[in-house]
C-alpha cells in the first residue's frame, strides 16, 4: 500500500514539475496575450490588422484574451505565453513575487484610466468625498488599484476609510447604475462607456491623479527573450511602428478600436483622448511602482534598484529607435 | 492504527518537501509545505489583502453559508416531506425541480448579482441553490423508504393524517434527511468559495481571499487558503456526522 501511495504521489508531482516552459518552440508562433476591450492595447490590434507583424517577420498568434492583468501573469507562470500587453503593476507584482519570469521590453501607453462616479450624484466631487464610500477596482495590484490608493494617500485619506472592492470592469457600469458602488476606477474605454451610457461621469482622469503615469507595457518571458531575441525584436519594432500609426492615422485607429472593443465609435474616440500611446520606457515610473507596491505589502524586495534593472530592459528598444 | 492513517499524508509532505527543496518542483508552481505553512502564518497575522485577516474572512464565509444553508433547510425539508407524502404535489413540482436541478449553482452567479447585488445575499443564494436539491431529494427518498406496513398499521389504528405525517413519516425520514444535509452543506461550502470569486462588497470571504492572493501572485497563500477551506469543510462534516450518530442511537 505504501509503495502504491508513494508512486501515485511521485507521478502527480512529476506532472506538476514537468509541464513548464520548454525551449522547443523553434519556428513556432509567438504566443501573445492582451486584455479584453482594453483600448490601451490598440497598438497590438493595429499591428495585427495592418499586417505590421508579418512585415517584420514576427509570427504572432493571439493565445489568450484576459479579463485582468493578474490572469495574464498566471498564464506566464504556467509557461503558456511568450509575450503580452499588460499593466505595469500586475507584471511588477508577479515578477517581484517570483511567480513569473518576465521583462518589460517596451512601454505601451501612459495615462488612460479614470475614476467614475454616478452621473446624478451630488455628494462626491473630489477625492476627499470618497471617505466611507465603496469604490471598485479591477483587481488588487492592478494599475488602477495603484492609482486610486496613491491618489487617496496624496489627499491625506486613510486607506481604511474607503471600502475598496474588486469587480471586473464589464460589471462595474451595472454596479454603479444600481447604486451598489459609489465609484469605480477602470481602464478606458469603460469610463467613457459609462459616460456615453449616461450612467457615470469622470470625476478624475488618471492624468490628473498622476500626470504621465506609466500604464501598460509590452513584456516578454525571460526564457523567450534569451532564446529568441530576434522574435522579440521583430515584435517591438512592429509595436513602435503601430504606435506611430495610431498618431498618424487616428481615424483608422478608431475603426480598429471599435472592432476589437465592440463598443461604439463615440465611446472609442472619447476613450482614446485620455490615452497617451508611447513606447518610451520610464525607469523612474517603475521605481515609483516598486516603492508603493512594497509599502502596500504586496511585494517584498531586498534590492529594489536591482529588480528595476532586471525588470525594465530598454536594450531592444534602443536597438530599434534612431539615436 | 492511527499511524497507518497518518502515514500517507506524512509521506506526501516529505516527498513534496524533498522535491521542492531539490528544485524539481519550481516554487512558483507549487510552494513547499514549509512555504505554505509560512503563507498560513502570513494570512493569520498580516492578512490578504494586507490588513484583511484570516479569521474575518472565515467569519464572513461561514455567515454566508449558514444563511444559505438555513434557507435551504427551511424550504427543502418541508417541501420534500410534502412531495414524499402526496403524489399530487410531487407530480406538480417534480418537473420543475428536475429542470432546475441540473443547472450548476455557479451558472446562476450573473443573475444572482443582478437580483441580489454583489455581496453576501448573492453568495447565500448560490449556496442555497447548491444545498437545496440534495436535501430535497434525500428527504423524498427518506419518506419513500418508510415501510408501508408502518403507515398501514397506523391507519388501521385509526391515526389521523396529521398524526401519521408527524409521528411516522417525519421520524422515519430523518436518517435520510441527515444524509441529505451532509451532502448539502458539502456542496454549499464548495459553491461558496467559487461564489466569492466574483467579488464581494464586504471585501471579506475565503474565496475572495484566494482570488486576491492570486492577483498578488502569492501561491503559498493560495494553497494555505485552500487548506483552511478543506479543514473547515472537514469540521462541518464531522459535526453533522456526530449528530447523525446520535440520532441513529436514539432510534
Amino acid at each position: 500500500m505504501k509503495q502504491t501511495y508513494t508512486a501515485v504521489i511521485l507521478i502527480a508531482l512529476m506532472v506538476i514539475a514537468g509541464n513548464g516552459y520548454s525551449s522547443e518552440t523553434l519556428n513556432q508562433p509567438i504566443r501573445m496575450a492582451y486584455l479584453q476591450s482594453d483600448i490601451h492595447h490598440l497598438a497590438l490590434w493595429v499591428a495585427l490588422e495592418k499586417g505590421i507583424f508579418k512585415e517584420n517577420g514576427a509570427n504572432v498568434e493571439v493565445k489568450g484574451v484576459f479579463k485582468a492583468g493578474p490572469e495574464i501573469m498566471t498564464a506566464f507562470a504556467a509557461g503558456e505565453l511568450d509575450m503580452a500587453y499588460v499593466g505595469e503593476a500586475p507584471s511588477t507584482t508577479a515578477v517581484a513575487n517570483k511567480a513569473a519570469r518576465a521583462v518589460v521590453v517596451s512601454q505601451v501607453n501612459t495615462e488612460g484610466s479614470a475614476l467614475v462616479v454616478a452621473k446624478n450624484t451630488t455628494g462626491i466631487n473630489n477625492l476627499s468625498d470618497l471617505r466611507g464610500k465603496t469604490v471598485a477596482v479591477p483587481g488588487h495590484s492592478t494599475v488602477q488599484d495603484f492609482l486610486l490608493r496613491r491618489a487617496l494617500r496624496e489627499n491625506g485619506i486613510d486607506l481604511k476609510q474607503v471600502n475598496i472592492i474588486v469587480l471586473k470592469p464589464p460589471e462595474m457600469i451595472g454596479a454603479l447604475r444600481t447604486g451598489q458602488i459609489d465609484a469605480f476606477i477602470a481602464w478606458e474605454p469603460y469610463p467613457s462607456k459609462a459616460d456615453t451610457l449616461s450612467v457615470g461621469r469622470n470625476m478624475a482622469t488618471s492624468k490628473e491623479m498622476w500626470p504621465g503615469h506609466p500604464c501598460c507595457v509590452l513584456i516578454s518571458d525571460h526564457g523567450f527573450l534569451v532564446g529568441h531575441p530576434e522574435d522579440v525584436k521583430a515584435v517591438v519594432k512592429s509595436h513602435v511602428q503601430a504606435t506611430d500609426y495610431i498618431h498618424r492615422n487616428p481615424d483608422e485607429a478608431v475603426k480598429i478600436g471599435v472592432k476589437y472593443t465592440g463598443m461604439d465609435e463615440t465611446t472609442v474616440r472619447q476613450a482614446m483622448q485620455n490615452v497617451h500611446y508611447t513606447y518610451e520606457l520610464s525607469i523612474q515610473g517603475e521605481k515609483e511602482y516598486v516603492q508603493f507596491l512594497s509599502e502596500l505589502g504586496y511585494i517584498h524586495l531586498d534590492d529594489p534598484d536591482k529588480f528595476v534593472d532586471y525588470f525594465i530592459n530598454p536594450d531592444i528598444l534602443k536597438g530599434i529607435l534612431p539615436q | 492504527m492511527i499511524w497507518k492513517r497518518l502515514l500517507p499524508p506524512v509521506v506526501l509532505l516529505l516527498v513534496w518537501q524533498g522535491l521542492s527543496a531539490s528544485g524539481i518542483i519550481p516554487a512558483y508552481k507549487l510552494p513547499s509545505p514549509v512555504a505554505v505553512a509560512a503563507g498560513l502564518a502570513d494570512l493569520i497575522q498580516t492578512g490578504m489583502p494586507p490588513g484583511h485577516l484570516l479569521h474575518v474572512h472565515i467569519y464572513y464565509s461561514l455567515q454566508r453559508v449558514l444563511w444559505g444553508y438555513a434557507l435551504a433547510l427551511l424550504t427543502a425539508i418541508p417541501l420534500g416531506l410534502l412531495m414524499g407524502w402526496s403524489h399530487t404535489i410531487r407530480g406538480l413540482i417534480e418537473p420543475l425541480v428536475e429542470m432546475i436541478r441540473p443547472i450548476p449553482p455557479l451558472a446562476w452567479i450573473p443573475i444572482a448579482i443582478l437580483w441580489f447585488g454583489i455581496g453576501s445575499k448573492s453568495a447565500a443564494f448560490i449556496i442555497f441553490l447548491g444545498a437545496f436539491f440534495p436535501i430535497l431529494l434525500n428527504t423524498i427518498s427518506g419518506v419513500h423508504s418508510i415501510d408501508p406496513v408502518l403507515i398501514e398499521a397506523a391507519r388501521v389504528l385509526n391515526a389521523s393524517r396529521r398524526f401519521i405525517f408527524l409521528k411516522v413519516l417525519v421520524p422515519g425520514a430523518i436518517p435520510s434527511i441527515l444524509t441529505g444535509m451532509r451532502i448539502g452543506i458539502g456542496i454549499g461550502w464548495m459553491t461558496l468559495v467559487a461564489a466569492e470569486f466574483t467579488g464581494v462588497k464586504q471585501g471579506y470571504g475565503l474565496g475572495y481571499m484566494i482570488m486576491t492572493a492570486r492577483d498578488i501572485q502569492r501561491s503559498d497563500e493560495i494553497i494555505a487558503g485552500m487548506l483552511v477551506i478543506g479543514i473547515i469543510g472537514l469540521g462541518i462534516d464531522a459535526c453533522l456526522k456526530t449528530v447523525e450518530r446520535q440520532t441513529i442511537k436514539w432510534r
